[in-house]
Formats: structure tokens, sequence, C-alpha cells
């Protein structure tokens, strides 16, 4: 590591030369494609085989439930009779293979507990309810935390300092349900200004309205700020640790002795410190995929997550190796992101880590 | 900060446009909103409005309809409440039924209902199977000539093998529309039922490949809009709610009161809570509730708890094929040590109560079936000394204040729950307290879900497991559950075979046939079966043997019988089913098409 190098904030000169030819990045690019498929296809293989020996009979636990719920033993043993018509059959090899042929083809598989309904399509509809939500929310706490965090480490010897990093501390440690829990029962029953489940109002009518957008966006509100302070604690956390690093670092100094003023010193502050946060945030996203699956349960927000759960408790092979898959894929992707995003950012990657 | 307010605002726009296209909010006519939960089924806005569907958008009494309703008769199961049949005749054997159909009954597309609707949703329950559509020439109770009389009455001749459920299977029928769902049925269907039903042989075979290879078609079928004969029609339906509007078609509408019912979904009993609470909801069947929470509910204006009678028990099963279990005694002194009204108390104080004793059946229709039999039988109260004295029956010994197994090895009782039942694993822990009062180790033990918790107790993986039964009002399916396939009694081809403990599903373990007072020998699987064709005086003798076998064999300690309570809202409609009503099993829509449910007068 030079003090050339260090001595200079990124984004700037060293950026621009640092470019690598095209021939590597489609190289790099194509390497990346390469181990992300066979990563699919490794956990594709072991989800499918795993999903398969999860203990349990899903035809005596569907017609248990619903005698559980009331029905007559009739009606339940038809029910569940209809389910069972859905059971995969075949030896394991013989499922594997029409599994991955079926992959081939993007094709899914149709739901045990959704008997007659397509996997993409309970998946398709699931994602929209994780993808922007969580989204939201980990876009909120990024920012918060990162500015948050900044501010934290600058003024870490007063009051300001001391109690951001206590937010931070507290935020961190407290699980997400507690949150989500604390603010429903605040929220939604003791002071009900807030729906406290379902993604949208069902009276109103689906469409780009102000009712609808309002009654999305309302419904929208718990589940997000669930997500952000769920979150925030570890980014401030994390932002503060790399700004005080930075702080030591022979630019500051040198920034400070030119006599820059306090917000170029601030950018460049912020740009080295964040740099090791992109892949966590890249990482974040791909993860959510997987949606939050408590924040989801407990404001009924009908997500991948919630999917994932049902699928499992019913025993539904094919939607949960679905879900496991997309879940898997939005992770690869978003890692193979992450790393060409630090790859586009950092010049000491780009210069092959001669930094 | 204004690049983030940006964000937000975009991010509302994506969101919307993910979700949907454009409309106003709808308001309320005069009728209002009834908001409620469908306690049967989670909504699935993925599922197709087809009642065929086992998760379809499909609300029974709102948009589902079928011939009749079944009322809440702890005996008859062939009492039913009219709904799209208005009446019914049954001749004295049973041999046939003819229905009549609502004179002014209509789809909510205005098309009246005819004979043709009632025949074609016969024919597509064939697809699906059931006792009364079964193929199997055998089978007992199934419909065997379907009839169209006229526009409104139609004609259902059973099989040979006549059932008593025959009756109460026929008017469980959901009714479709033929303009909607008749192009599912292939040409020549009838003539192909005609030839399953008919003897064995490979064109039999060929003609029930044909009827049974319906069923995916049938159960995928996607209407693109809800068509309806109840009071209500789906009018679109979200992951978080289902909204449905009133039919003006439906044949009695101006019983109905509400213009709109709303059905929310839920995923965890904390929202019903939730929703109970902020007096969102008008009904809702009863969740268990921690008292704390009770007490908020209770605290709501307008709310309210409607009880009745729910043909089901909780009860303490033993797997005889394991040691001590198999000894009557063990289990015996295990009731006597068992204080029920304790573990009622603590695991379900508002949904049960503590059962008299065990006879297999919920007490209220015990009393009904056995008269002053029922007070005949062994109570099992909380009993110490008894207890002990049946221990000692059974060789085991008490060391140090604990006891062990007549070798003298330890005796260590592991109580099985699922974990996601919060009242059983609450009673679980109450039992274990107990038994370790009185010197017996005992332990609870939870699965992680039900399913698992089903598959180990069926792979007799368990001593000592949580069981449902006393699922009346049909006497068959009050002791199948145990005389029946768990058990190790099992149908095959018409007749009845007992297979060994460990095999097959047979957890429990029992013997096949039981010395009982006043009966002598008995092979309680056969009188079980016998429940489904005998005749009204013969159960009653049957259920007072079976009655007998349970008290004095003890398969299972009956625990708590349970109580049908819940919720009601009375701030913006009453006249909802008092307590006791035969009316409270079924849903807020039958009470509807009942006439209850009133709007509450400011």
């Amino acid at each position: 590591m030079t003090l050339a190098i260090r001595s200079r904030p990124p984004g700037g000169a060293a950026v621009r030369r640092g470019r690598l030819p095209g021939g590597a990045v489609a190289r790099r690019v194509a390497g990346h494609l390469v181990r992300g498929l066979v990563m699919v296809w490794v956990v594709a293989t072991i989800s499918f085989v795993i999903i398969r020996e999860i203990p349990g009979d899903p035809v005596a636990g569907q017609y248990e439930s619903l005698i559980q719920k009331g029905m007559s033993p009739e009606q339940a043993e038809r029910a569940a009779a209809v389910l069972y018509g859905f059971l995969p059959t075949g030896s394991l090899w013989e499922q594997y293979v029409g599994y991955m042929g079926s992959l081939l083809h993007l094709d899914l598989g149709q739901s045990l507990s959704t008997p007659g309904v397509p996997v993409t399509t309970l998946i398709g509809a699931a994602a929209r309810w994780t993808v922007l939500p969580v989204l939201a929310g980990t876009l909120l706490s990024f920012l918060l935390g990162v500015v948050m965090g900044v501010y934290a480490a600058i003024k870490r010897s007063g009051r300001l300092g001391d109690v951001l990093a206590l937010s931070g501390s507290l935020l961190h440690g407290v699980p997400v349900y507690v949150i989500g829990l604390l603010l429903t029962a605040i929220f939604a029953t003791l002071w009900p200004i807030m729906p406290s489940g379902g993604p949208v109002e069902i009276e109103a009518v689906p469409g780009l309205n102000p009712g609808y957008v309002g009654s999305l966006a309302h419904h929208a509100v718990l589940p997000v700020v669930t997500y952000t302070l769920a979150s925030y604690g570890g980014w401030i956390l994390a932002m503060k640790s790399n700004v005080v690093a930075v702080l030591g670092d022979d630019f500051i100094l040198a920034a400070e002795l030119r006599g820059l003023r306090r917000g170029v010193v601030f950018r460049y502050l912020a740009r080295n410190a964040i740099l090791p946060l992109f892949t966590v945030l890249a990482l974040s996203i791909g993860m959510l995929f997987g949606g939050s699956i408590f924040i989801e349960e407990i404001f009924n927000y009908p997500g991948l997550g919630l999917l994932l759960v049902n699928s499992i408790s019913t025993r539904d092979y094919a939607l949960m190796g679905g879900t496991f898959l997309v879940i898997t894929v939005g992770i690869v992707v978003a890692n193979i992101a992450a790393d060409l995003l630090y790859t586009a950012i950092d010049p000491r990657v780009r210069s092959g880590g001669s930094a | 900060m204004k690049r983030l307010t940006a964000i937000v605002a975009m991010a509302s726009i994506v969101t919307a446009t993910a979700c949907g296209t454009t409309g106003k909010s709808e308001t309320d006519r005069s009728g209002g909103t009834y908001t409620t939960i469908d306690g049967t089924k989670q909504i699935n806005a993925s599922a197709p409005t087809n009642p065929f569907n086992p998760v379809g958008s499909v609300f029974n009494g709102y948009n589902g309809m079928a011939l009749a309703w079944p009322k809440n008769d702890p005996t008859d199961p062939n009492r039913f409440y009219p709904a799209i049949a208005r009446s019914w005749t049954a001749a004295p054997d049973g041999s046939a039924v003819v229905i009549h159909l609502q004179p002014n009954a209509r789809w909510s597309d205005g098309k009246p209902l005819t004979s043709e609707d009632v025949r074609v949703s016969i024919g597509l329950a064939y697809s699906q199977g059931g006792t009364a559509y079964a193929l199997d020439p055998k089978a007992a109770g199934a419909a065997a000539e379907i009839q169209v009389v006229d526009a409104k009455t139609i004609s259902i001749t059973q099989g040979a093998n006549r059932s008593q459920m025959f009756l109460n299977n026929l008017l469980s029928t959901v009714i479709v529309p033929a303009h909607v769902y008749g192009r599912l049925l292939p040409a020549g269907f009838w003539k192909t039922l005609k030839i399953a039903q008919g003897a064995d042989g490979p064109a039999a075979e060929r003609a029930k490949s044909v009827i049974t290879g319906m069923a995916d078609k049938v159960i995928s079928f996607r209407p693109p809009h809800d068509v309806s004969a109840g009071p209500f029609v789906l009018e679109r339906v979200n992951p978080g709610a289902a909204l449905l509007k009133r039919n003006p078609y439906f044949y009695d509408s101006a019983a109905v009161v509400p213009d709109k019912v709303k059905v929310l979904n839920y995923t965890s009993n904390e929202q019903i809570w939730n929703y109970l609470i902020a007096g969102k909801l008008d009904n809702a069947p009863f969740t268990s509730v921690p008292t704390a929470v009770m007490d908020r509910i209770r605290q709501t204006g307008g709310s309210r708890i409607v009880r009745g009678y729910s043909p089901v028990v909780t009860s303490l099963a033993f797997n005889q094929a394991l040691k001590p279990y198999d000894n009557v005694h063990v289990r015996r002194a295990l009731a006597y040590l068992i204080d029920r009204n304790q573990v009622t108390r603590i695991a379900s104080p508002e949904g049960g109560t503590p059962a008299a004793t065990t006879s297999g059946i919920h007490a209220k229709a015990a009393r009904a079936w056995l008269g002053k039999g029922f007070d005949s039988l062994t109570r099992y109260g909380f009993d110490p000394v008894k207890a002990a004295a049946e221990l000692k029956a059974a060789g085991m010994t008490r060391r140090g204040g604990t006891w062990a197994m007549p070798d003298g090895t330890p005796w260590k009782v592991e109580i099985h729950v699922p974990a996601s039942f919060s009242d059983w694993v609450s009673a679980a822990q109450s039992i274990s307290s107990q038994l370790n009062d009185h010197g017996i180790d005992a332990k609870v033990i939870t699965a992680a879900d039900y399913t698992l918790y089903l598959g180990d107790l069926a792979a007799g993986k368990y001593g000592i497991g949580f069981w449902l039964m006393g699922l009346g009002p049909a006497p068959y399916n009050i002791y199948q559950r145990l005389f029946g396939q768990a058990n190790g009694w099992q149908m095959f081809g018409g007749r009845l075979k007992h297979v060994a403990p460990g095999s097959q599903g047979n957890w429990m373990g029992g013997a096949e046939t039981a010395q009982v007072t006043g009966a002598g020998t008995v092979n309680p699987g056969e009188l079980t079966a016998r429940l489904n064709f005998a005749a009204p005086d013969e159960q009653k003798r049957i259920v007072g043997v079976l009655a007998r076998v349970a008290n004095e064999q003890l398969p299972v300690i009956q625990l708590w019988d349970y109580v049908n309570a819940q919720f009601v809202n009375t701030s913006r409609y009453t006249a909802f089913p008092p307590d006791d009503s035969e009316a409270l099993r079924l849903s807020s829509g039958v009470w509807m098409q009942l006439g209850m449910i009133r709007r509450r007068q400011a």
C-alpha cells in the first residue's frame, strides 16, 4: 500500500487510470457467471435432497389440520386426498432428473398446498410484497446509518456521539420481532393509527389512484420502519468504526493541513469509510429475496419469507424448492453484483490489489 | 434530504404500479360492511374462485353454497338448515332422496339455478371422490342414480350398500353453475359413470380412470369472475383480505343486511387479538387467548363471547404397544392422577370444559347417546390413593419416592405435543407437573410442527401424545378416532381387517378384542365400522358398548371437551346467534341467510 494512493481520496484521477481492458472485464464477468451457476446447481441439489428428507406426512398433516379447524372427517379426508394426488412420485433419482429438467425450462412445478397453481405464480405474487418494502427499509436504514455513523465518529467525544452510538448498540441488540411487536402494540392497538395486517386495504380499488397508493403506503409504514430500525444499528456501528479508522489516515491530515473546508473533508471521510459497506449492502439486497420472515408474519405481509415458512409447515416440496432457489439466485446475483461494484468503485481492487 | 424525499415518493409510485392499476375508494351503503375472519382457511389470493380447489377463494355461506347447511345436533348428522335445497324428502329406508330447490334461486349473473346445475355439480364431485360420490360399486352410501325430475326437482338413489350418512353427504354437496363449469364434464360422462359404477372389470377400471383423471382439471379451473348463488359475490381478493359484495339475485336477499363482507386474513393468533382489541371484527372464531389479552378484548366496546357445542375433544393417547402403557392399570393410574379441572383451567379456560369422564364422546353428545348409562361410567376423578393401588396392581414399585417399572428400571414418562399448539403445550406442562408431584418422573417433549408430530406419532415413536377425538355428530366419526386406522382397523375393499401394532399406522396398539362389563368379548373396530350402516336404535346400543370399552380400557384419557366459543362485537351489528344455537358452527354468511345479523340502530 503506497502513500501516493492512500493520500488520494477515491473517485479521483486514480479511478480513471485504473480502468481494466474490455477483455479482462468480460473474463471476470464470465468467471463470476460460471461460479454463480455452479453455486445455484449445488444449492438446488442440496435443497432437493434436504426437502425430501424432511420427516412428516403432508397428507396426514393436512387432514388433521382441517379436523382441527372444525371440518368434518369426511370433508377433511376429501380435501387431503385431493392434495395427495399432487405428491411427487417415482424414485428419488427420477424426481431429481425431472426437477432439474424442469428447472432448465424455468418450470418450478405445481404447488401442493395451492393445487393447480404454478409455483412461479405464487413466488411472483409474493415477491412484489417482499422486494419493495424490504428494499425501502434496507436503503433507508443504510442512508440513516451511514450519515449518523459519520456524525457519531466525528462527535465521538461529545454527548451527540455517545447518544448516536448508544442508539446503534441498542437497536442492534433488539430482535426484529420485538421491534415489530412493539410498533404494532403502540401504533396498531393502543393508538390505532396504523393498520395491523395485510399489504393494502381491500376496499381500495386497485390502480394508480390516490386511495390505493395511499393505502399501500399506509400499510407499508410499520414494516418499513421495523426493518429500518432493525438494520440501522448495524450500519451506524460499522460506519462509525470505519470513519474512526479513516480519521487516522494521512490524507485526512493532509486535507486538514491544506485548510480544506469541513464539507470536503467530510466527503473524503465518507467515501473511504463507506466502501466496505457497499459489499454488505449488495448482499443485504440479495438477502431481501428471502424477505424478513418475522416482519412478514407480524404484519401479515404476504412475501417470500412467509411463503417459505408456510411451504415448510405444509411440506409443499415444490414451493419450498422454488422459494429456496429464488432466494439462492438472489444472493448469488447480489454477490456477483457486489464484487463487480466493488471493482468499479475501488481503484485499489481494479489495479489488481497492488494498493 | 431532497433526494431522499424523491426516492420515497418514487418508491410509493413504483409500489402502486406493481400492485395494481386504477380506481377510487368505495363507500358503504346502508347495510354497511361486515368484517370477519374465516377460521377454516387462510386467504390465498392466488387460488382460483373455485370451490373444488381446497384453498379456493370461496367462502362458505357467502359466495359458496351447498344444498343445505348442517345443524350442530350432538347425535343426528342428518339435520340441516335449507339452503339451495328448500326442502327434501328421504325414503324411510334411506334408499332415495328427492330434493326440491329454492323456486327463486338465481346465480349472480341473473340466470336461474336449476336441477341441471345440481346434476353437473354432482358429476364434478365424482372426480374428487367422497363417500356419496364414490366410484367403487361396493362403497357404502354411494349415489347410484341421479335423475332430473323437473327444473327445480332432482332425485338421487343410493346404491345397494346403504349408509346412514347418505343424506348428510348429499346435502353437503357444493353447487356450481352449469353454464360456467359444465364444459369440465367430458362428453359421455354419465355413460362413463355408469360403466365405472357397474361390475368390476377392465372397462370399469378404464371408466374410473377417466373420471378420476378429471380431478386436476376441475381443481385448476379458474373462472374469469365469480358466479355465485349465495348472498354475496367475490369482488376482489388480496393476500390480506377478501371483499364480497351483495348478490342482488340471492333467493332471499331481503334477509341479508350487510352490503359487503370483508374477510380478513391472519397468520397468527396475535393478529386476531389485535383486531378484536381494536374492535375491527364483527365476528371471529375463538383462538387461545392469554388472560391479560382476554381482559383487553372484554374491555372493547360491544365485545362479547357466544358459546355453543363443539363436537371435538382433546385427549392424552397411549401407545399400548410400548411398556408400561400396555397395562390397563397403568393407564387407569394416570387417569386418577391427572386433575382435569386444573389442566383445563390452565390450558383452555374459555374454550373447553373438563371432561366428566372418558367415554370417547363430548359430554353433551354422550348424555344424549347414553342417557342414564353415562352416569354408570367410571369418572376417574383425581384420587392419588386409587392411582397408587392401580400402579401396584400393574407391578410398579415406589423407591425413594419415585415410581419404577416392574423390573426396577426407572419409569420416565414423556408427554409429546406439537410446539405450535399453545393450549396443548400448557396442558402437557400441567400434567407433567402433576405427575412429578406424585412421584412419576414426567417431562414434556415438543415436536417442531404438527406434521412432524403426526408422522412420529403414526410411526409409534411416542408412548403418550395428544390426540383429537369425539368428532361428531356421526357416531362412526366419533369412534373411528379410537377404534379405526390409528388403532389397527383398516377397510380393504369394503372388508374390515385388523393389522398388528406398530404396522401400517397402528400406533395405538390396542387389543383386537376386549372384555366389557355387560357385553362380554367385543371387537370395538367391528362395532365402529357397523355404525356406518346400523339403524338408529342399533347405533345407540353400539355407542353404549363402545363408550364402555373406552371407559374401561382407556386407550386415551379424555382431558377436555371443546366449547365453540366465538367472539362477536355488537357495536355495528346485532342479532348474532345466542348461546347454544345450532347455527354457531356455521359461518356468519349462513347466519345472514337465516335472517340473523341486523344493523345496529344509532
